[in-house]
Formats: C-alpha cells, sequence, structure tokens
C-alpha cells in the first residue's frame, strides 16, 4: 500500500470529500454563473477556430498517432532526450514521487542560495505542491501566470488546467486585490487590474534568483523545450533569473520535432480557439559563451508519480496521449455545474478523472470515474482522441473488483466496492442465467410488489419511488396472444357456419 | 520537513533506474516497424501575395500593427511612431542576426531626439536598466510563418532574448521574402532539427492574457504592443 507524505495526503483527503465539494458548490449561483460563461465562451472559440471538419479529423488521427508512438517508444526517448539535454548543456533529473521532485528542486535552489522564485505556469509543480514545499524551506515561491498570481493571492488552486482564476469574476478579482496590495484602489477595470498584475510581477522577474516552468513539449531529437503562453511570464522565468529549473511528466517528450507542428496547432486551437499562442518558446541550453542573457544553469526534472503505473495497461496508456488543452473540461456538463474545485484533485474535469487515480490511487478517488454521465462530449472534442468515457468504465470496473484479483493493475484496486451492490449483481447474474429463477422472482416481484419500499436512498431524494408492474411484459404478452387466439378461433367458427 | 537531505544524485539515478526498467518492461519486443503510418493533413498551396495578406491578417487579428515599408523608409517609421508614443529612447542590437550590419542605415536615419541605447552589455547587472529605462525595442527577425501570422526570432549575442520581452514596445523587422507557408514547412525547408540556437521564439502578437473573466487585455508581461515593420519589395 502506497505511503502517503503530507503534501500527497492533502490532495487525497480533498478528492475523498468528491460528494460533499459538490454538494458545497452546486449551492454557489456565483460560482455556476462563471463556470456556465467561461466554459461557453471557450467552447464558442474552439468551435470557431476549426472551420474545417476534415482538417479537424486528420488532425486528430494524426496527433494521436504520433503520441502512441512516442509513447510506444518512451522509454528509448526519455534516454534520448537526457543524452541531447546533457550534450546541450541542460542537467536532467529524475523522479518517481513529488517529495522527490520538490527535494531535488529545493537542493538546486539551496545551491545557488536562491531565494526568490519566479514561477511560469506548470500544472505539474501543482501536482507536487511545489509553493508549500519552497515556503516551508524559506524560498518566496510567486506565481506569475495572471490566473496562477490570482488564485495564489487567494490562496487558492487553479480550477482549470489553463485558466487557473476561472472560478472569480473580476468583481472578485477587483476586491482581492483592494484587500491584498497595497495602494489599489477597487475597480473592476480588466486593464487596470492587469496592468497592477503587470507592475508587482515585472519587479519579481527584476529580483528573481530562479526561474521555475514547466514543459508542453520535450523533443529527443534535438534536446528542445517548448512552452507555449500568450502573456510572456514564461519566457520572463526561463530568460531573466540565473537559474531555470523546469519540471515536466514523463509523458511529454515527443520524438522529432518534426511532431511538433501538428500538435501545437491542435493544443491551442482545442485549449482557447487560437491559430497559435503568443509566444512559442524553444528552449535548447543555458547561456552559451558571448550571450548577453538567460540563465547559466538550466535543469529538468522528470516526474512519474503514477504515470509508469497508467503506462504499464495498453488501455489506460492512452491516458498519457494527453496534451492538457483542456477541451475536455469545456465541453463536460459536470465540470461545467460542480466547477473545478469540486474534485478536489490537482487536474480537475474528465481527464483528472482519469489521470488522478493514478497519482493517488483509487482509494482517494473511486468517486471520481463515476462522476460522469458517460455523455461523451470529452472523447469527441479530446484532440489526441483519447477515449475518455471507455476509460472512465474501465476505472469503475478497477475500483470495484475485488482487492485480491490479480493482475493488480491500478493502486487501490477494489476500493469502491461494496458487499451490498456485489451481492445484488452476484444475485442478478444468477437470475438471469437461469429461467426457471427469472420467472420465479419476476412472478414474486409483481406478486409482491406492495412490499417495495417508498424511500430509496439517493434516488428517491428528487424522484418518487418506482413501483413493479402488476404483471411482467411477458404474461402481459401471453395473456393477449391467447385472448387473440381464442378472438381468431370464434371469427373462423362464425365463417364455418 | 521530515526527510533528512538526500544527496539529489543519488534520489535522481535511483529514480532513474526504476522508471527506466518499469516502462522498458512493458516495451519489450514491441516492433516499431509496425507501427501504423500518420497521415498528415494537406494543406493547400497559396501564392505568396495570399500567404502574405493572411500573414498580415492573422497578426492584425491579434493586435499587431503592421507598417509596409522599405529598407530606406524604416527610420522614418519608427522615429514617427515613438514620437506618437513620446518615446525618445530605442534599445536595440549591436548588429542584426548573425553580424548583418543592416542596422546601421536605420538607426543613422532616426531622428536625432532619440537616443539609441545598444545593447551591448550582459543582463546580469543591468537587470534595472532593462527593465525600468528601456521603454522600446528594436529587433529584426529570422524569417516568419503566413498560416498563423508568426513571426521568429533567432536571438544570438548580437539580439538577445530579453530585447523582444522585456521593453514594452517592440519593433520588428520582417523581410516579406522570407514568409514561409506553415510552421512544419518551416522547419523542414530551414532543417530545424540539424542545428537550433540556445533559444528559438516564434512570436504572433503583443503579450496578452485572459485570465480574468475571458476579457482580453494586451501588455501582461512581455510587450503592450508589437508594431511590425514589413519589408516588401
Amino acid at each position: 500500500m502506497k505511503q502517503f507524505n503530507e503534501e500527497e495526503s492533502k490532495y487525497a483527503a480533498s478528492a475523498k470529500a468528491f460528494r460533499a465539494n459538490v454538494t458545497r458548490d452546486l449551492g454557489n449561483e456565483e460560482l455556476r454563473s462563471n463556470f456556465r460563461g467561461a466554459m461557453d465562451y471557450l467552447m464558442a472559440k474552439r468551435k470557431d477556430a476549426f472551420s474545417s471538419e476534415d482538417e479537424l479529423e486528420v488532425l486528430r488521427e494524426q496527433c494521436k498517432l504520433i503520441k502512441q508512438r512516442c509513447l510506444a517508444k518512451l522509454p528509448h526517448l526519455l534516454e534520448q532526450l537526457e543524452d541531447k539535454l546533457e550534450t546541450n548543456g541542460i542537467k536532467v533529473h529524475w523522479a518517481e514521487t513529488i517529495t522527490e521532485a520538490n527535494e531535488i528542486i529545493a537542493q538546486l535552489i539551496a545551491q545557488k542560495k536562491g531565494k526568490t522564485v519566479v514561477k511560469g505556469k506548470s500544472m505539474v509543480s501543482e501536482e507536487t505542491a511545489l509553493n508549500d514545499y519552497l515556503e516551508e524551506r524559506n524560498v518566496e515561491c510567486l506565481e506569475s501566470d495572471m490566473g496562477e498570481y490570482i488564485v495564489q493571492l487567494a490562496k487558492q488552486h487553479p480550477s482549470h488546467i489553463i485558466m487557473p482564476a476561472i472560478h472569480q469574476n473580476k468583481q472578485q478579482v477587483a476586491k482581492l486585490f483592494a484587500d491584498n496590495i497595497d495602494g489599489f484602489e477597487y475597480s473592476t477595470d480588466v486593464d487596470t487590474l492587469i496592468q497592477q498584475g503587470r507592475t508587482i510581477l515585472r519587479d519579481k522577474f527584476c529580483q528573481a534568483d530562479v526561474g521555475i516552468s514547466g514543459v508542453n513539449f520535450a523533443v529527443a531529437e534535438t534536446g528542445t523545450l517548448c512552452l507555449v503562453e500568450n502573456e510572456g511570464n514564461g519566457r520572463m522565468c526561463t530568460t531573466i533569473p540565473d537559474l531555470h529549473i523546469a519540471i515536466t511528466g514523463i509523458e511529454k517528450v515527443v520524438e522529432h520535432l518534426s511532431d511538433v507542428p501538428p500538435l501545437l496547432s491542435l493544443l491551442t486551437r482545442s485549449a482557447t480557439g487560437q491559430a497559435i499562442s503568443t509566444y512559442f518558446n524553444m528552449i535548447n541550453s543555458p547561456r552559451k559563451e558571448g550571450e548577453k542573457d538567460g540563465p547559466k544553469e538550466v535543469h529538468l526534472v522528470l516526474l512519474d508519480n503514477g504515470r509508469s503505473q497508467a503506462f504499464a495497461d495498453e488501455e489506460l496508456r492512452q491516458t498519457l496521449q494527453c496534451i492538457r488543452c483542456g477541451a475536455c473540461m469545456n465541453h463536460c456538463p459536470v465540470y461545467t455545474r460542480i466547477g473545478g474545485h469540486a474534485y478536489g484533485t490537482v487536474y480537475p474535469g474528465p481527464i483528472g478523472k482519469i489521470i488522478s487515480p493514478h497519482m493517488l490511487g483509487l482509494d482517494a478517488t473511486s468517486n471520481l470515474p463515476t462522476a460522469s454521465t458517460l455523455c461523451g462530449a470529452c472523447g469527441e472534442v479530446c484532440p489526441v482522441k483519447i477515449p475518455i468515457p471507455k476509460i472512465l468504465l474501465r476505472l469503475r470496473e478497477e475500483s470495484v473488483k475485488p482487492k485480491s484479483d490479480k493482475p493488480q493493475v491500478m493502486q487501490g484496486q477494489g476500493a469502491g466496492r461494496s458487499n451490498v451492490e456485489a451481492l445484488i449483481w452476484k444475485v442478478w447474474a444468477l437470475v438471469h442465467k437461469s429461467p426457471t429463477l427469472y420467472a420465479l422472482s419476476m412472478w414474486g416481484v409483481t406478486r409482491f410488489r406492495f412490499l417495495m419500499p417508498k424511500k430509496l436512498g439517493g434516488w428517491t431524494s428528487v424522484r418518487t419511488a418506482p413501483k413493479p408492474a402488476a404483471k411482467t411484459l411477458h404474461e402481459r404478452l401471453k395473456s393477449k396472444q391467447e385472448k387473440r387466439a381464442k378472438q381468431a378461433k370464434q371469427s373462423t367458427n362464425t365463417a364455418s357456419r | 520537513m521530515t526527510n533528512k537531505s538526500a544527496d539529489i544524485n543519488a534520489i535522481s539515478s535511483k529514480a532513474r533506474g526504476n522508471i527506466l526498467a518499469k516502462l522498458k518492461a512493458e516495451v519489450s519486443g514491441a516492433d516499431y516497424d509496425k507501427l501504423p503510418e500518420e497521415i498528415p493533413y494537406i494543406y493547400p498551396e497559396f501564392s505568396h501575395e495570399e500567404n502574405l495578406a493572411q500573414f498580415i491578417s492573422e497578426l492584425e487579428k491579434n493586435h499587431a500593427q503592421v507598417i509596409q515599408t522599405t529598407k530606406e523608409g524604416i527610420a522614418e517609421v519608427i522615429s514617427a511612431e515613438l514620437a506618437a508614443l513620446n518615446i525618445t529612447t530605442l534599445l536595440c542590437g549591436e548588429k542584426c542576426y548573425g553580424g548583418n550590419d543592416v542596422h546601421r542605415d536605420v538607426i543613422n536615419g532616426l531622428d536625432s531626439n532619440i537616443e539609441l541605447q545598444p545593447y551591448d552589455f550582459s543582463i546580469d547587472n543591468n537587470k534595472e536598466l532593462l527593465f525600468n529605462e528601456c521603454p522600446a525595442a528594436l529587433s529584426s527577425s529570422r524569417c516568419s510563418i503566413a498560416a498563423t501570422g508568426t513571426i521568429v526570432l533567432w536571438p544570438d549575442e548580437n539580439e538577445p532574448r530579453s530585447l523582444s520581452l522585456v521593453p514594452p514596445v517592440h519593433f520588428v523587422i520582417v523581410d516579406a521574402n522570407k514568409l514561409h507557408a506553415d510552421f512544419a514547412r518551416l522547419m523542414a525547408a530551414e532543417q530545424w532539427h540539424d542545428k537550433l540556437p540556445t533559444n528559438v521564439v516564434l512570436i504572433s502578437g503583443p503579450s496578452k492574457t485572459a485570465d480574468i473573466q475571458q476579457t482580453l487585455a494586451y501588455g501582461a508581461h512581455g510587450p503592450k504592443a508589437l508594431i511590425v515593420l514589413l519589408l516588401n519589395s
């Protein structure tokens, strides 16, 4: 059994509280209207970005195959990436757990006596709860993506992987700034708010010793770290401070540089409907002799944290095709209603429901795969064709499988298993296998239908209890047939007379 | 704060071994010659004029200002734009990429009240100067991409990375003859996989964000204005 450390158990606990979180957030009208507005906006933007259905379908198939090829070669590509990066002067570190990743980063910072860190947007660093880890070690860690900055100021976590502060409206941001920033006068003008953020953060870029970023694609062929962004904070974090540390999951490696253009095109269009992001930043090495800027040291931390578990199963491996565009959450009817925080995990929405169980174990996340209507929207919009609904069904199965069943695919297998439910299905299967038992049970259900309870847990909280019919369909059809046969007989008798 | 600081090389090499062993166990015996063919989408071919129109239209959609001019006209355009913005200092590279000296003409032709600040210093002790005393910058570009309205910068010791990032106004010289249809064809044509510099950056507009209530705001962290000087001869 996996032993959780402090950071992990925090996320595990909040994922376990899923049902309570849902009740809390469904009742929050402001939050629901913020999500509804944002999701409608993002869906429309994506639709506009794909004017040709044909292009979209060809690109999706191509990108799916690219990612599947890169995963099929994953260990070799990781070695090639490491080799190329080291040749280019970028040091590579490996971490199996989030604590290892945090410890590596903390020590890299300590070696340089770093005190101030500016961070570009990185969901993997959210996954490792890096900010808390560094702050406990007296390193100031400031988020510089505007959305992340807002979320950090509000002492919250991102509610969306692309637009972290999507759960807040401008009035809430204005209040947050007025309450927390000296000299800021309440204003709901978005330009004023962004300029305020800019002023504060530019000072920080200027002063910071360390920049931390994520990675969108790591190219094995050339040893290139690619970053997609609109604001320029990613470029700031990877250009201005002396030390740049990038952190990413092991699944982000691609084989060829030529794999990047189609993936990039689908990523930005699926995410925000942009043909391309404002900046596409390709980092190949630290500052070279004679160059006037750029970090003197660049490090990459490669994190596993459950990904190799998903990798080991052919169906679940498809989870790792994800390029983190967020389209699945934008189109999810459940996400739109409950919002990103209710999931209690770093990655919310459909992709969160299928990746989090590998990071936190099914013990903490067995509720998540069931929080879906299986409407299929996520699978339909996924740019790399991850069959999310199918994987959700598979995870439901893994979560109710007997704990001892081999092979053990998932950490926490059987965590969602209920003995009563298992027994019900066993009886159901038995009854449906035997015609005699089936007929007998149907007879019983219809004749004793008055015994049906009026209250059936969650089902009757908003519905009336179902009541079995007085006769089974079989019986009714049978009696109808008999009646017809009788009538037919009578009419032949009349005719023959 | 529980665990004693283990040596990070030890952590990393143990993790490396474990991760690679797990992954390799799953792919042993895989036949990489049998992977399915990846069929790309074939984009239609456009004429140079169509590509140029697309390039300009995409850039303008993204709030960049595109000014068509000639090599001789650059100085005048920049002088006028700076005057309109009330800016009198312009940061520029010592030379263009690869040491090409075409900047000389521009520099000599600028209005006399514009003070030129050459980027001839290391950033290390000059961050304050770069952040606070350089309101505008001029850079060249390597080439551009029509489909997405994208300008490719290839920073080097003459034109550092932060030149196009830190000053709030960025002038960039783009040669219309170096326009490629799309990113994939550009990479193939220029054989990028053979040799890449320290950093390549693709720029498709001024810095922006929609992080507050999906409302677009320009000048998030990078330049608030991107002024493209398009040389079309």
